[in-house]
């Protein structure tokens, strides 16, 4: 047996010890892969896809290769520390520290390589799917059909060659040969429980609910002027409540006998305490890539709702037509001739409505303001099947502005409120009601009036003739192709909301896709990191239960036991992160004043329901192996 | 060959922690010493110390004339692959390799051509009566194979001084009397030195020379001179001479 057989012995022989470390790393490659797979489509080198989003795709790359070095690195340094006793007895039979890290390197090497090639073919294997998603996500003209990506397979296998080459190296000279009694006895050995302070853990409450109050209270352009600190004011004040404030709690809980000495409470405390320092940066580290990965995917989420949905309230008919101010009432008819022209083109069969809206004078509102007919309104109500109005002859119904406008200063409500409306007889009319409508082409707010009294307001400002077009349900494509042909032709007057998103969300696609991509890879490493915590301790649970069991544990108790360790392990960071991700994407919606609440809470939702669903499959494994060990 | 000058270990911390003071000890080569006391009583600590796996607080710790403690440290894995010899109570075997691989780890290390390796582990080996086993894994075979294997590991590159620490402790009488015998015949036949800790009086009888601690400190020591039985039946009155009792002296040590 030479050295180099060894070192493979160890690897291939240990299958279980390696395999974790060996499937994080196997995923990152994966991860990696099929974003190489999506990258190099041959698709996207015609020109078809943006500069700019080809230029998104680079730095994405380059984000995830980043971030798999940190991960890969991370995975291998908490491996290593797992077998800390046996590097103390290949020192006692004379290994040298330089043949430990040679050691080391040769297994990375190993096991880098092997989980470059499995990754390259899981991911070939998983290419078609994520392609297809690609294609649905990113609405792109070519289809991305499966290609052999063979750039691709050069790229990522070079660069993962690399970073395991470099972090082997890297790994092997930072692993110190502490004192060979330490190695040897590195089981038995706590890192202690992390100083707390009262003090601390006070600062560690206070800069939280600061930063909350501050993401919460800011509204408007200032959320983006509080991010930054507010940003690291709750990362110092995260890595306070896990290293102090858990601690400190701990310590209490532990100190209350009532509670510490209640059943298997003890045995659940005294591990907490056991390996707080451990766990402590692992819940940081954790909690922050999460919260990173949900509110990256919330905002893009809602950020992309905010566009489409924004638009779509404030534009419920398929086709509006608006001429620009001072065209000509010929031109305008001859326009709106060319709409229905261009409609019948494309077959798409829709209800017209026109109207002639009439701007008032009214201080301080540059264009005037609309006062519309109650019959206009009803007319144009009736084809998106809304509610009719009714005002009396001496009333005015007010309509608040639209939701899309962001709102500076006074709502159009209030503004509209103090202007008052005065007929040619002196009448003044009465404001009974507001309402919210999307109805009229108009965002800026306006008056409806009864018709009987619209002859008596005086002169309009101007007057601009409308139209707008309902297509009938089932035609997305012919009023895609229509809007097209609309937009080109009547730029600006005609505006098609089918089209209009259709663009939307071919420019967002790769940006969305980019950042679930990155979102999910910052949140399964997350889970990564739980899973080699969690791992990391199971040979000391088995010695710990094991003994535990030998005094009278039922299995239950030790189910018990374990589930709380380990659902704390899972919950909390993940909490912490829930309740990060929901300030950050409420400051979000404040700041676009925009309600995100159903987009936050699928989003965070989605986490969570997956997080409880990784706990039972890993919960389950880890009863199994200490049920297995423990044989009660 | 061993010599030990002025030994003191201080266990740094809350609570410092003094496990041996003063110790002058001198081990001949060729020589079968056992070292026994009371639990806590430093026997381990002493080990380690001669095997440079822990350091002394203050003292030297001379191997023919050379201290291993001032070795650097490629010099220092050298000298333990090389000079030193290990056997533990719980075996320490690597479950990763079979019995054969366990036994040449040491030569591995050392570069030695795998040849040579094989020639040497298949006579250790027979010598040991474990050449049946050598192509088993270490969670296939049992106690005392395991501690014969950990045994040809210690011995495979000709050791100057061999150290076990409990050897027996885990083994049943019968494996424990063949392991002794074992060490014995390492002992005479290869003028091996071999310096065993013990709480086994029975264990300790093997040896030619019972040196007893206590508290850190040496207490005293008994030659073997006549029978094997005397022998025994003098360890067993020091041991009560020392003011312990037999009971004291548990079979597992903490």
């Amino acid at each position: 047996m030479t050295f180099r057989q060894f070192a493979f012995n160890q690897v291939m022989r240990n299958k279980r010890l390696y395999m974790a470390y060996f499937l994080s790393s196997l995923f990152t490659v994966m991860v990696f892969f099929t974003f190489a797979i999506f990258a190099f489509h041959p698709a996207f080198r015609d020109g078809a896809v943006h500069r700019y989003v080809l230029f998104g795709m680079s730095v994405a790359g380059g984000i995830i290769y980043v971030f798999s070095f940190f991960f890969v690195l991370y995975s291998m340094s908490s491996f290593l520390h797992s077998r800390k006793r046996e590097f103390g007895l290949l020192t006692v039979l004379g290994a040298s520290s330089s043949q430990i890290r040679r050691l080391v390197f040769l297994e990375n090497i190993l096991i880098g390589f092997l989980a470059t090639v499995g990754g390259i073919v899981t991911g070939l294997i998983f290419a078609k799917a994520i392609l297809l998603i690609a294609e649905n996500v990113l609405i792109i003209e070519e289809s991305l059909d499966f290609y052999f990506p063979t750039l691709a397979i050069i790229v990522t296998f070079v660069s993962f060659m690399i970073l395991f080459f470099c972090i082997s190296l890297f790994v092997s000279f930072v692993l110190r040969t502490n004192k060979l009694i330490h190695l040897i006895k590195s089981d038995k050995l706590s890192k202690g429980e992390p100083k707390s302070s009262l003090w601390l853990a006070v600062l560690a409450a206070f800069l939280l609910l600061a930063g909350y109050g501050t993401a919460l209270y800011v509204k408007g352009i200032q959320v983006v002027h509080a991010m930054v600190p507010v940003i690291v004011i709750v990362i110092i004040g995260t890595y306070l409540l896990f290293t102090q404030l858990s601690v400190y709690i701990i310590r209490r809980l532990k100190s209350n006998k009532n509670i510490f000495w209640r059943k298997t409470n003890m045995l659940l405390f005294s591990d907490l305490s056991f390996r707080m320092k451990d766990n402590a940066r692992t819940f940081f580290l954790v909690a922050i890539i999460s919260t990173v990965a949900f509110s990256a995917i919330g905002s893009l989420f809602g950020f992309h709702s905010y566009l489409t949905k924004g638009v779509k309230e404030a534009n419920p008919y398929s086709f509006i037509y608006t001429p620009l101010q001072r065209t000509g009432e010929k031109e305008i008819l001859e326009e709106i001739k060319q709409v229905d022209a261009i409609l019948q083109e494309e077959h798409v069969s829709a209800k017209k409505e026109t109207a002639v809206f009439h701007y008032f004078e009214m201080a301080g509102r540059h264009g005037g303001v609309l006062i519309a007919k109650a019959s206009d309104y009803n007319r144009f109500a009736a084809l998106l099947h809304k509610d009719p109005v009714f005002p009396k002859e001496d009333e005015a119904i007010i309509v608040e502005q639209s939701h899309v406008m962001m709102y500076q200063g006074k709502k159009a409500s209030e503004i509209l409120l103090e202007n008052p409306l005065r007929l040619e007889n002196g009448q003044v009319l009465r404001f009974n009601r507001i309402i919210e409508s999307e109805v009229l082409p108009e965002v800026n707010g306006y008056y409806i009036v009864n018709d009987e009294i619209f002859d008596q307001l005086g002169t309009p400002l101007r007057s601009e003739i409308n139209a707008v077009w309902q297509a009938a349900g089932g035609q997305k494509e012919q009023v895609i192709e229509a809007g097209r042909k609309l937009t080109e032709q009547l730029p600006i007057k005609t505006f098609s909301i089918d089209y209009a998103l259709y663009e939307i969300n071919k420019a967002y696609g790769p940006i969305l896709f980019i950042g679930l991509f990155i979102g999910i890879v910052f949140f399964v490493s997350a889970g990564s990191f739980l899973y080699f915590r969690l791992f990391t301790d199971l040979d000391a649970d088995k010695e710990k239960f094991r003994s535990v069991a030998k005094i009278g544990l039922a299995f239950s108790e030790l189910k018990k036991v374990v589930n709380r360790q380990t659902a704390l392990l899972f919950f909390a960071p993940i909490a912490v992160a829930l309740v990060h991700g929901a300030v950050a994407l409420t400051a979000l919606s404040r700041m676009f004043d925009y309600d995100l609440t159903a987009e936050s809470a699928f989003v965070l939702g989605s986490f969570a329901v997956i997080q409880i669903i990784y706990f039972l499959i890993v919960r389950f494994f880890y009863l199994k192996q200490l049920k297995k060990a423990v044989a009660v | 060959m061993l010599q030990l000058q002025n030994i003191s270990k201080v266990y740094e911390g809350k609570v410092p922690f003094r496990a041996l003071t003063d110790i002058n000890l001198e081990v001949e080569k060729g020589e079968f010493v056992a070292i026994m006391g009371p639990s806590g009583s430093g026997k381990t600590t002493l080990l380690n110390i001669i095997s440079t796996i822990d350091s002394p607080t203050t003292g030297t710790v001379l191997l023919d004339g050379k201290n291993p403690h001032q070795l650097g440290k490629n010099e220092l894995a050298r000298f333990r692959r090389r000079e030193l010899g290990f056997v533990f109570q719980d075996f320490n075997l690597l479950h990763t390799l079979t019995v054969e691989e366990n036994i040449v780890l040491p030569l591995t290390l050392d570069g030695v051509r795998v040849k040579e390796m094989k020639e040497r582990a298949e006579k250790i080996a027979e010598r040991l009566g474990i050449s049946s086993i050598l192509k088993k894994r270490t969670y296939e075979i049992s106690g005392g194979q395991a501690q014969r294997t950990a045994i040809a590991r210690a011995i495979i590159h000709g050791p100057k001084l061999l150290l076990a620490d409990e050897p027996t402790g885990n083994l049943d009488s019968k494996a424990s009397k063949d392991v002794l015998e074992m060490l014995v015949s390492i002992n005479k036949q290869d003028k091996t030195s071999v310096l065993m800790v013990t709480h086994d009086p029975q264990a300790a009888s093997y040896s030619d020379r019972v040196i007893f601690i206590r508290d850190g400190k040496l207490h005293s020591e008994i030659h073997r001179g006549e029978s094997r039985q005397a022998f025994f039946q003098r360890i067993i009155d020091m041991l009560s001479l020392m003011g312990g009792e037999g009971r004291d002296f548990s079979a597992v040590r903490v």
